[in-house]
């Protein structure tokens, strides 16, 4: 029941996630922050089975975090991707599988592209301009294709991801609520709240 | 007296010395001499991200710009009388005449080959000091040979490893530091004895550019910005204090190296049975090109340099 | 379902005169979803040898890893470069080695080799070598392939005819299928070029 859109723009990358956590027909909490932020310009959003979720996501972050302690340089996007599926990989034929799916992207500083990264709990990478997990993706990836522009600023950017949540809203049987959003850019990530796009400060 | 602790790397001297790792150190010695010039080049510039770093994880407060391998542009002007100016001026000039601009940047490994017999198979047989770790590293041995084929081995598994996890090359520093570490496990625990190989490691990455590191035995390592190893290698190093300088080009450093090494070797004249020699550069596209010279083409390379051996005087 | 049709994708490789083409589809699916039109199945193994890896999206990345690996440490050891016959040889045994846990990809490959003689090879996901003379195919579009290579291919045809006749192959297959398509690209290997060219494809 989860959903997660990643948009890419000219010059940002845009992460949603909703924000409920449930467990059958009860919502527990409704204001779950599934995405982490993973180096100056990278943020990881996670969905999937629970408790393998937070693990994973944590375990990506700390050792992205030790690699950046250890050689004095933080890792590239692509090269964190390539990592991140690495584990995946070679988690699928383990004894138990992690059974997390990723949207991993962010700013690279070397050549000041964004870079988005679809990331499945198989070790599936596609490099996407815009990509959603989970049953979102079949309401709002159309939305995307019509709309998505790969030089759109970040007010354009932020139009199209409330484009996709009111499609949910309208046609998905489960209301998710709120939606965390984060931009990634050339000044380092930053939460902003979607309906007024301004920066939200954290607590 | 030091006989009781000679066996076993497992154990200190009574003065703190660990007799195995510095008989390695001598045993490299007598090897064959390695030359490694750093040519920066006029636009060093390597990648560092915004520096005012304030980044969420860094723990260093410099962040990721922290960086001590990249040597400064620019030699110091200390005060000089007119004279010295204008001598100064006229061997720039003359060097602008023998190499001239644009001047490239790269490293430079020159090594001087010890097994030489004109039975041996030149342009089939393998390398014996220069070898390619990986597309952006070139590494020069000095010592055993078998220790640095089983050495230069496992850097090149390494540098595939990385590439394989992170889909990009290994940073130099890491290969360097991935090797030494295995260096180092010899002279503490194992029982076995020291790898009798020092090494210099020649690499490009985006993070640093041009990267000169040089590692003995005991597992340590530096970075240089010109150094040597191998037999004769305080002459070396004193020449090459004297002579480079901060802003040297690839053309002069060739021909730098390949006069340090006519200095070091035991005949006065070079030929290319004798010597191994290669560069690291990057091309127009800013990929690492590691280029380990023919025979053919250190020949031609003396031939400019005037060091060539005069044809046909010398007995068996 | 079988999980080599989870991605969906497609490979088609032919031998023509004195050069080879080698095709795939950039379809990236989840089951009946598209996810990226824009996933290449093809890479370089050295200059003039070219492998295509369809099936399992995920061990199409590993295996491209592990043979990069591989062709890597070869060209070092051994100071020149893998011969296609050779490399073939390299990706059969990389399968095999995981004969009770395989990867699931089914390459086709195509290179000159030293002698300038054009050579195809394909395998199954267990490293099953197949030398094929004329053209191999692979993929969830590989019944529709052989029907048009079969009845495409001739011999002998030069680099511009191949390249015609292994796109109209690989575009009408691919249309049949609903798990490849949403583009196309075709490398033609020459023996002193190679030429790289995306198709005008349907995007449905």
């Amino acid at each position: 029941m989860e959903v997660s859109f990643g948009i890419t723009g000219k010059d940002f990358v845009l992460f949603a996630s909703d924000t409920s956590a449930a467990r059958s027909i009860v919502r527990m909490k409704s204001n779950e922050d599934k995405q982490k932020v993973i180096g100056k310009h990278l943020v990881m959003a996670y969905s999937g089975e629970p408790g393998d979720t937070v693990q994973f996501a944590e375990y990506v972050e700390r050792n992205l975090r030790l690699y950046q302690i250890r050689n004095h340089l933080p890792l590239r996007p692509s090269s964190a991707a390539s990592w991140t599926r690495n584990q995946l990989a070679t988690s699928l034929r383990s004894r138990k599988p992690y059974s997390v799916n990723l949207l991993l992207g962010g700013f690279d500083p070397t050549n000041t592209t964004p870079e988005l990264y679809w990331i499945d709990y198989l070790g599936t990478l596609g490099v996407v301009p815009y990509a959603a997990h989970g049953y979102g993706a079949y309401f709002a990836l159309s939305t995307m294709d019509r709309w998505h522009k790969p030089d759109m600023n970040l007010e354009e950017g932020l139009d199209l991801l409330r484009k996709c949540v009111d499609e949910l809203e309208k046609r998905f049987i489960v209301n998710l609520g709120e939606f965390t959003v984060r931009v990634a850019d050339k000044d380092g990530v930053r939460q902003v709240n979607l309906k007024s796009g301004e920066a939200v400060v954290p607590v | 007296m030091s006989r009781r602790y000679d066996s076993r790397t497992t154990i200190f001297s009574p003065e703190g010395r660990l007799y195995q790792v510095e008989y390695a150190l001598e045993s490299i010695s007598h090897a064959g001499t390695v030359v490694g010039i750093l040519a920066p080049g006029p636009s060093a510039t390597p990648f560092v991200s915004a520096p005012e770093v304030s980044d969420a994880m860094a723990v260093d407060s410099e962040g990721a710009a922290a960086s001590s391998s990249t040597p400064a542009a620019g030699s110091s002007t200390p005060a000089q009388s007119a004279a010295a100016k204008k001598k100064e001026e006229e061997a720039k000039a003359e060097r602008e005449k023998k190499y001239p601009g644009p001047q490239r940047a790269g490293i430079v490994l020159a090594a001087e080959k010890k097994v030489t017999s004109k039975l041996l198979e030149k342009e089939k047989g393998s390398s014996e000091k220069l070898f390619l770790v990986n597309g952006n590293v070139i590494s020069g041995v000095a010592g055993y040979n078998a220790d640095a084929n089983s050495l230069v081995s496992y850097a090149r598994n390494a540098a595939q490893s990385h590439l394989s996890t992170y889909n990009e090359d290994m940073p130099v520093e890491q290969l360097v530091q991935k090797v030494c570490d295995l260096k180092q496990g010899y002279t503490q625990f194992g029982g076995l004895r020291p790898f009798g190989v020092s090494f210099l490691f020649a690499g490009h990455d985006p993070h640093h550019a041009f990267q000169l590191y040089a590692s003995d035995p005991s597992g340590n390592y530096s970075g240089w910005k010109a150094t040597c190893i191998g037999a004769n290698n305080s002459t070396a190093q004193s020449l090459l204090r004297q002579d480079y300088r901060d802003d040297i080009g690839l053309d002069e450093s060739l021909g730098l190296a390949l006069k340090v090494l006519s200095k070091t070797m035991d005949s006065t004249t070079l030929d290319s049975e004798k010597l191994e020699l290669s560069t690291l550069t990057i091309d127009e596209a800013g990929r690492p090109v590691a280029h380990i010279f023919k025979p053919a083409e250190i020949d031609a390379l003396l031939e400019k340099e005037g060091l060539k051996k005069a044809p046909e005087e010398t007995s068996a | 379902m079988s999980i080599m049709e989870l991605n969906g994708g497609s490979c088609v490789a032919m031998v023509g005169k004195g050069c080879v083409a080698i095709a795939c589809d950039l379809r990236l699916g989840n089951q009946a979803l598209t996810i990226a039109c824009n996933h290449e199945k093809v890479f370089a193994a050295t200059e003039r040898t070219y492998y295509g890896l369809p099936g399992l999206a995920s061990d199409t990345i590993t295996v491209r890893d592990k043979l990069r690996q591989r062709v890597n440490l070869y060209a070092m050891k051994e100071e020149r470069t893998i011969e296609p016959e050779t490399f073939a040889h390299l990706v059969s045994s990389t399968l095999y080695e995981r004969r009770f846990g395989p990867y699931f990809i089914e390459p086709v490959i195509a290179g000159i080799n030293v002698k300038d003689e054009p050579f195809i090879a394909a395998m199954d996901l267990i490293g099953c070598l197949n030398f094929a003379k004329d053209f191999v195919v692979s993929g969830t579009a590989s019944e529709k392939l052989f029907g048009m290579a079969e009845s495409l291919w001739e011999p002998d045809l030069e680099a511009e005819d191949l390249f015609e006749t292994i796109s109209q192959t690989l575009l009408n297959a691919v249309d049949r299928d609903a798990y490849s398509g949403w583009g196309a690209v075709v490398w033609v290997i020459e023996k002193d070029k190679v030429t790289k060219r995306w198709l005008k494809a349907r995007m449905d």
